[in-house]
């Protein structure tokens, strides 16, 4: 074998991919021409440090955290203002910025339903959710447990979800006006507060700490503040 | 790379995908947590930029998980990853300006570093820099092919997929990168020669 021919296998031989045969003619003119014998050595030598060399680098610390948070933008802002809300005790402001954004998500796009669609649900809502500010710090493990509890299937906020998704759609279909819908719907998220308030009382470890932070942020008119 | 994640379970990888699918957050963490370790590397090594790779990591796995329903289980999720991974990384590269700045020069000799607790000799630690930034100066389908074929292990069949070219062309960017490399190591050993006859000359 002359030596063009052999480097014309170095790639094959690589890869892994040369035939026994070919692998002996070319280990055999390796013993023999040192310049292919160095060529293949660099070669080796390159691939080895590429291969085994420690990464220098690692991803910085609390970036799945990050991405978490960016992956449910609504539960880590919308969700989070109502669970103020709900300790604050601002029922009905809690039940209307709600009721807004809901409604404003069903003539966009309606919130998923189904479980594995999240991605998109939070997408749809974040979309809508009244006055976006910049996400706040991500919550607490207490915090992320009640979440835990609310983001659950047949948790009282999802049922409220459904069941205020089947008023917009009854709504919708001409069945009732928008007043009574919207009457509804803050009823339902009242009886979802006195369950959430049930399920915190029920709960071992104190609410956590909470800024003061209703007043950060303007809430939108609330009709039924005048009555 | 004895990275256990290669080794990883195809039967785990799948159920522990139809869980995020199904909206479980602790499978979505863990699915984070096993790859982002290796496709941060791969994001850093292609941009060379910290702040650059972490951003282009994120939004590879936001790309990935908001359309996971296309993924299919034919294929690893690293391969499937890598794919979204690189393909950022190479709008991001596209948009630089060929000299911007935009690269950490602190970190561009520090390409890698021994296996942890081993001692090496200069000669050994000179040829690794070399190596690297040999590395860094392939256009970006040479590096990808390189980095993934020497140190993610990948097929040059998984490299077409992650790259998005027929298997012939992979082929072709290893050759050119290989032999990138092997001529940068070839200019160190005339250097060093020539190092080494003016001491014998300056010495006799
Ligand atoms: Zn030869």
């Amino acid at each position: 074998m002359r030596c063009e021919q052999a480097r014309q296998l170095f790639d094959a031989y690589l890869d892994g991919e040369l035939s026994p045969a070919l692998a002996t003619e070319l280990g055999a003119h390796r013993l023999r021409c040192a310049e292919c014998r160095r060529a293949l050595a660099l070669l080796e030598v390159a691939g080895h440090i590429v291969g085994a060399d420690a990464d220098p680098v690692r991803p910085p610390e609390g970036f799945t955290d990050r991405l978490l948070a960016c992956m449910e933008p609504s539960r880590a802002t919308w969700s989070h203002r109502l669970r103020r809300l709900v300790y604050a005790g601002s029922a009905l402001a809690a039940a209307a910025v709600v009721g807004l954004a809901f409604l404003g998500v069903f003539d966009t796009h309606r919130p998923g339903q189904v479980a594995g669609k999240k991605v998109e649900r939070s997408v749809a809502s974040a979309s809508v959710a009244p006055a976006p500010v910049a996400n706040p710090p991500v919550a607490d493990s207490a915090i992320d447990e009640f979440d835990e509890e609310f983001d659950a299937p047949d948790s009282p906020l999802q049922t409220w979800i459904e069941r205020t998704q089947a008023n917009l759609e009854a709504k919708r279909q001409g069945g009732e006006s928008l007043q009574e819908v919207f009457d509804l719907t803050i009823l339902q998220w009242l009886d979802v507060l006195e369950q959430a308030k049930q399920a915190t009382a029920d709960a071992p470890t104190a609410p956590p700490a909470l800024d003061p932070a209703p007043t950060a942020r303007p809430l939108p008119p609330t009709p039924s503040e005048d009555d | 790379m004895s990275e256990p994640l290669l080794k990883m379970n195809r039967e785990d990888e799948r159920l522990l995908i139809a869980r995020v699918r199904a909206g479980d957050r602790m499978a979505v963490r863990e699915l984070v947590d096993r790859h982002k370790e290796r496709l941060f590397a791969f994001i850093w090594r292609m941009v060379r930029n910290h702040h650059d790779a972490e951003e282009i990591c994120q939004d590879a796995f936001l790309k990935a998980f908001a359309s996971l329903d296309s993924f299919s289980a034919d294929y690893r999720f690293s391969t499937w990853l890598f794919t979204i991974g690189y393909r950022v990384c190479l709008n991001r590269l596209r948009r630089r300006h060929p000299v911007s700045g935009e690269v950490d020069l602190s970190a561009l000799a520090a390409g890698g570093a021994p296996e942890a607790g081993a001692v090496e000799s200069q000669e050994a630690g000179e040829v690794r820099q070399l190596v690297w930034s040999a590395v860094d100066s392939l256009s970006a389908p040479q590096r990808a092919a390189i980095l993934l074929f020497y140190r993610y292990e990948l097929s040059c069949q998984e490299i077409a997929r992650v790259l998005e070219l027929p298997v012939a062309t992979v082929k072709s960017h290893l050759h050119r990168g290989r032999n990138s490399l092997r001529e940068t190591m070839e200019a160190l050993g005339e250097q060093k020669l020539s190092e080494l006859r003016n001491l014998s000359r300056h010495a006799g």
